[in-house]
């Protein structure tokens, strides 16, 4: 009868007990799971834009609007590589309730600057031909079951055009992927040549011009001479990195990474307290039983080790079944997901990081007990009922 | 025969609750458990309902506010000075001395500095007419004075100077090119207008280049029931494009658009961790069945009846829940009730508000505890009333 026997002959005791344990752990760590991988989407815009690319947006605030020919000036300032510059559309589909993230931006620019973005050689050359053309993020594409040639018609919640219209008519260029940044997946693109031909007011104008430095080296003397010649102008800017852009941006829906903390730190004690005091109980109900394998030669650390191994194989059981079952939801609900969370998914990190936890909490609830079960005197075990 | 039961049951709830301490940590951690469920739901729905009061209770009934047709929000309107003179004949709209009570108002988002992490945010800066603050029932001025006309003048929200750095009464700030001076902070019951940076229109227009441009305009209505002529008005009038809704109507829709994903996250995450504090209820009661086995075959061998052992061990698993509900219902409110956060509105500027607990919340989570309580404690409850009086006599 060896070590690993016992363990598994004591948690299979009392069965209703190991599996009401093992539920708590479960809840716990699909919170883990669940909760975490949101985090990780949610600022993965902030951590995955490549450190050479910058924004300029008006001084004021960025959904100020700048002149399209800061695209231009921007261009020629010495280190910066390629340039490309947008406006807020105010898109949405059929029903104002579909807003759609979209901007007005120049083709080439904008793919010059976005390496990563991923569309077919003909798409690209589509879109680079065809003023109403669109660009869709996949998951945009799903939501609506847009296909590359589809006439859709957007209308605009801000602009109108003439004859008081809202609602412009786009013919779909290309469907693109973005695996380095999944949250822009769920953008869409459309052209500023057709936006400045038929909008009736903001003709010309831009809310944030996106450029790439020759390196990152580069940045800060390449942010200082953009902002100082635009100083004291009617439309002065401030340029950023697109990370630090990103970051502020996302801090403005409220933090984030401190409510899904306080939600884990809250379930992790709630679920310590009840596998801890199980444990102790389990433990305490065995007394007799460990006075007798001490007597047949087990040492206090062998003891020891038999419930640390107990509660550790408890936690890590909870949390695999808990990370499985987040895993599991995750991927089923992927459609719904995409709308809030682009890119969300269960990763390495996550896997790590329970696991990490897992052993964690596994010592903190087999501690006491283990630690008596090394202190525990046989006479004392024997003689205790 | 009824009340000899009820008696019974009586007795052995008391006796139950009564040997709590014998089994006081696991008792303690279920308790504790279901305090940090309730205490999560509860603050989730206070955020909640802080963020929508903070929006529905803007409006009133007797202003009207006018868009341009299709938009959803102040942001994205427009309204010409053409239009704004239109309205100023329109009929149903209160008038002082001749007066039309109307203000033409431009709202432009600048940054404001938050003090919690020294990010940008951003503010309403909003342009208002000469008869603006008049329009606003309960405003009022807390600290300095109201902006002047036609100066770099602000008054400022208390809930901005509460978030964010920078808007304190005398400071100075620059926005574009001009340099603007905090003259007052204005109160206004804890609303979304008290995220707002106010400045007479003319000003704002000249210095962002919106000349002879608006977004909306509010008016007084000269009873609440001419909003309907003052509707009929705008929409038979080709020139004018425009909608109008009182602001009740119109803060209620947006309190309605604007309740995010984390506004709904509480129950959701209450319930999953509900099921974790069941776990540990069904453990904690099923041990004390195991524990008292002897004591409730001794009672049921002297003449107790399977129901006052059922309702014993059930009450015992609510007497859990509720103190440990109640627990977590005053840690939630001494913690969190008037905690200031900031959201994004639908305008796209930071909503100030603050979390409000309400008796009702209150009952509302508290029922969750009970809830916990009763499904912990009917299945050990059953198995009481069901134990073998002989087999556990013959135990020991």
């Amino acid at each position: 009868m060896n070590q690993a026997l016992l363990v598994a002959k004591n948690l299979g005791r009392r069965k209703l007990r190991t599996g009401l344990m093992l539920l708590a752990l479960l809840i716990a760590f699909f919170l883990y799971g669940c909760l975490e991988s949101f985090d990780r989407a949610f600022y993965a815009s902030q951590n995955s834009a490549a450190d050479n690319r910058l924004v300029s947006v008006n001084k004021v605030n960025f959904t100020l609007p700048l002149p399209i020919s800061y695209g231009a000036q921007i261009g020629l300032v010495p280190g910066v590589s390629a340039v490309s510059y947008q406006s807020w559309f105010g898109g949405y589909y059929q029903d104002p309730r579909q807003f759609l993230i979209m901007f007005a931006s120049d083709p080439a620019g904008y793919l010059a600057v976005y390496p990563n973005l991923q569309v077919t050689p003909a798409e690209r050359t589509a879109w680079l031909a065809d003023r109403t053309g669109l660009l869709v993020g996949r998951t945009v594409a799903t939501k609506y079951h847009w296909h590359v040639g589809d006439h859709v018609p957007i209308s605009s919640n801000i602009y109108t055009r003439a004859k008081g219209s809202h609602t412009w008519d786009f013919t779909i260029s290309g469907i693109y992927s973005f695996p380095t940044d999944p949250a822009r997946e769920g953008q869409v693109i459309m052209r500023h040549d057709y936006f400045d031909e038929t909008v009736t007011f903001g003709r010309d104008t831009i809310n944030m011009v996106m450029f790439t430095t020759k390196s990152a080296a580069l940045n800060e003397a390449v942010i200082k001479r953009i902002d100082t010649q635009f100083a004291n102008s009617p439309y002065e800017t401030t340029t950023d990195t697109a990370a630090a852009f990103n970051r502020a941006f996302a801090s403005q829906l409220g933090n984030i990474a401190l409510i899904i903390r306080l939600v884990l730190i809250s379930a992790f004690a709630a679920i310590l307290l009840i596998v801890g005091n199980t444990m102790v109980m389990a433990v305490r109900e065995r007394t007799r039983e460990i006075g007798v394998l001490k007597t047949l030669g087990f040492s206090g650390t062998a003891i020891m080790m038999q419930i640390l191994a107990e509660s550790m194989l408890l936690s890590v059981t909870g949390a695999l079944l808990g990370l499985a079952v987040a895993g599991l939801l995750i991927t089923g609900l992927k459609d719904v997901i995409a709308g809030f969370a682009p890119g969300m998914h269960l990763a390495w990190q996550e896997v790590v990081g329970a696991l990490g936890w897992a052993v964690v909490l596994g010592l903190a609830t087999g501690g006491l007990p283990a630690w008596s079960g090394l202190k525990l005197r046989i006479a004392t075990a024997l003689g205790r009922i | 025969m009824m009340p000899r039961v009820l008696r019974q049951c009586a007795a052995l709830a008391r006796m139950n609750i009564l040997s709590i301490p014998q089994r006081i940590w696991m008792s303690v951690s279920t308790c504790f458990a279901i305090a940090l469920v309730v205490a999560v739901l509860l603050v989730f729905l206070a955020m909640g309902n802080g963020f929508k009061q903070a929006q529905s209770s803007a409006g009133a009934a007797d202003i009207a506010i006018v868009l341009r047709d299709g938009a959803q929000t102040e942001i994205s309107s427009t309204v010409s000075r053409e239009q704004v003179m239109l309205l100023e004949e329109a009929p149903g709209i209160a008038r002082a001395s001749g007066k039309p009570l109307l203000s033409a108002e431009l709202y432009v988002i600048v940054d404001g500095i938050r003090r919690s992490n020294g990010l940008k945010s951003n503010l309403p800066l909003r342009g208002l007419g000469v008869e603006g603050a008049a329009l606003r029932h309960n405003v009022r001025i807390v600290q300095g004075r109201m902006f002047r006309s036609g100066t770099n003048e602000l008054v400022v929200g208390q809930g901005v100077t509460r978030e964010f750095a920078g808007f304190d009464l005398g400071h100075t700030l620059r926005l574009g090119q001009t340099v603007w001076t905090v003259v007052g902070i204005f109160a206004d019951g804890g609303t979304v207008r008290e995220s707002e940076l106010w400045a007479d229109v003319g000003v704002v227009q000249s210095v962002f280049h919106r000349l002879n441009v608006f977004q909306t305009v509010r008016a007084r209505l000269a009873s609440p029931a001419a909003l309907a002529t003052l509707k009929s008005h705008v929409a038979n009038d080709p020139r004018l494009q425009l909608v109008v809704e009182s602001e009740a109507e119109y803060f209620s829709e947006q309190a309605k658009q604007s309740s995010g994903l984390i506004q709904n996250l509480g129950w959701p995450l209450a319930i999953i961790m509900a099921i974790g504090a069941l776990a540990g209820a069904l453990n904690t009661m099923y041990s004390s069945v195991a524990a008292r086995g002897t004591e409730i075959a001794t009672l049921r061998a002297i003449g107790f009846g399977g129901i006052p052992t059922f309702a014993g061990t059930l009450a015992e698993a609510l007497a859990l829940s509720i103190v440990g509900g109640l627990f977590g219902v005053l840690a939630a409110t001494v913690v969190f009730n008037g905690y200031s956060a900031s959201t994004l509105s639908s305008n796209f500027t930071q909503v100030i508000f603050t979390f409000k607990m309400t008796p009702a919340l209150c009952v509302r989570a508290l029922w969750l505890a009970i809830t916990i309580g009763l499904i912990g404690g009917i299945l050990p409850a059953i198995r009481a009333a069901r134990l073998p009086i002989v087999g556990m006599l013959g135990e020991q």
